[in-house]
């Protein structure tokens, strides 16, 4: 019975967030998501190179959203998207023929690489599996994929996230680098 | 999370209430449940007590620059010495550094006539019920002649609660700290345990 109890929860959600934090959140995440998103449909539209993947909306509620998370420190969020990028790859490129095992392969080995590595990041689970489950743009990227869009597109994000969430007084950003 | 509570920790209990109120009062979204916290709160709270049960050793605490006399040395030398160093006692050494005694206030209480409570008030009363006051007799003594002897020592690994029931039990403010030979390396006081207290929880 005690399996079964543990279903019911034991406390309670946390607070809800005041307004002035509402507005950083929506404030961070439209800079941060307007430069990667520009740089790909305004700059790079006819080239074969992409600047954004879904993984990045993501990201922006855990480095625009949830500032304090040990998820949304740069550690995390670099290390987190370039390890699961890595591995997405491998899987297609050695697993393509098998689709469905190339994507629960891809996410489950990101997870336990991001654990091991102390880099745990949800959006890297989606980066992983974009690898696998994208058009023939991202897979004919190989393994460019680790940096452009990924590698590249978390360090704007980055960068728009340390300019934004330090302006306020009551937030700060990141809470450690490594 | 029973597992982890104690007597302790409830003594001191945090309400759901006291977090979520704490969570809502710091800016920004805490990426943890008020029970997340509270479970921290508890391990923390035990490991903190553990902490500060641990045994601390008398060599963490130690003086180590000890003011001592030569078992040799003439009393009104011992006297100049303590005066000039503002301590009320010194352990006495030979000449292999070896504590062999100490030497205290009470010890020369005791030489200027107190009796067996060994204190100022006493040498004072005594003194003015016109019988003079005789700290002569001590003149051609020796910090050996005076000093109380055998030493009450304690190695370096001796615990600080062991140092404290033998201040207590002996009624003496300090014990040199020897290594196996007996050879001085350091002195505990009242006020080096007071401190240590002070610093790391008590002794």
């Amino acid at each position: 019975m005690r399996y079964l109890a543990k279903m019911r929860g034991t406390t309670q959600s946390p607070p809800r967030v005041g307004p002035a934090e509402i507005f950083w959140s929506w404030l961070g995440s439209f800079l941060g998501i307007a430069a990667v998103a520009y740089l790909h449909y305004g700059m790079l539209a006819d080239s074969d190179l992409l600047m954004i993947i879904g993984s990045f909306g993501a990201s922006a509620v855990l480095i625009y959203g949830a500032v304090k998370s040990p998820l949304a420190q740069p550690r995390n969020l670099i290390g987190g998207h370039m390890l699961s990028a890595v591995i997405g790859v491998t899987a297609y490129q050695l697993l393509g023929s098998q689709l469905w095992l190339a994507c629960a392969i891809s996410v489950a080995t990101a997870i336990a690489v991001m654990h091991a590595t102390k880099t745990l990041h949800p959006p890297g689970g989606a980066t992983a599996l974009i690898a696998v489950t994208g058009s023939e743009k991202i897979h004919a990227l190989g393994f460019l994929y680790v940096l452009a869009p990924v590698g590249a597109g978390v360090l704007i994000m980055l960068l728009i996230a340390l300019l934004v969430n330090n302006i306020p007084k009551t937030r700060r950003y990141p809470e450690f680098w490594y | 999370m029973e597992e982890h509570s104690n007597q302790v920790c409830r003594a001191v209990d945090l309400t759901d209430r006291d977090i979520y109120e704490a969570m809502r009062d710091i800016p920004g979204y805490l990426d943890i449940t008020p029970g997340d916290f509270r479970e921290i709160y508890q391990v923390a709270f035990r490991k903190a007590l553990e902490r500060l049960q641990q045994p601390v050793a008398v060599a963490d605490i130690m003086t180590r620059q000890v003011v001592s006399v030569g078992v040799d040395a003439a009393v009104v030398e011992v006297a100049r010495v303590m005066a000039e160093h503002g301590v009320s006692g010194a352990p006495v050494v030979d000449k292999d550094e070896r504590a062999v005694g100490v030497i205290s206030e009470k010890d020369f209480l005791t030489l200027m006539g107190a009796g067996e409570h060994r204190n100022f008030m006493e040498v004072v009363a005594k003194c003015l019920s016109a019988k003079g006051c005789v700290a002569a007799p001590m003149k051609r003594q020796t910090a050996g002649d005076i000093m109380s002897a055998p030493a009450v020592t304690v190695e370096p690994d001796a615990t600080t609660a062991e140092v404290l029931t033998i201040l207590e039990q002996r009624n003496i403010n300090r014990v040199p700290v020897v290594d196996r030979t007996g050879r001085l390396m350091g002195i505990v006081t009242r006020g080096d345990l007071l401190k240590a207290s002070g610093r790391r929880g008590a002794p």
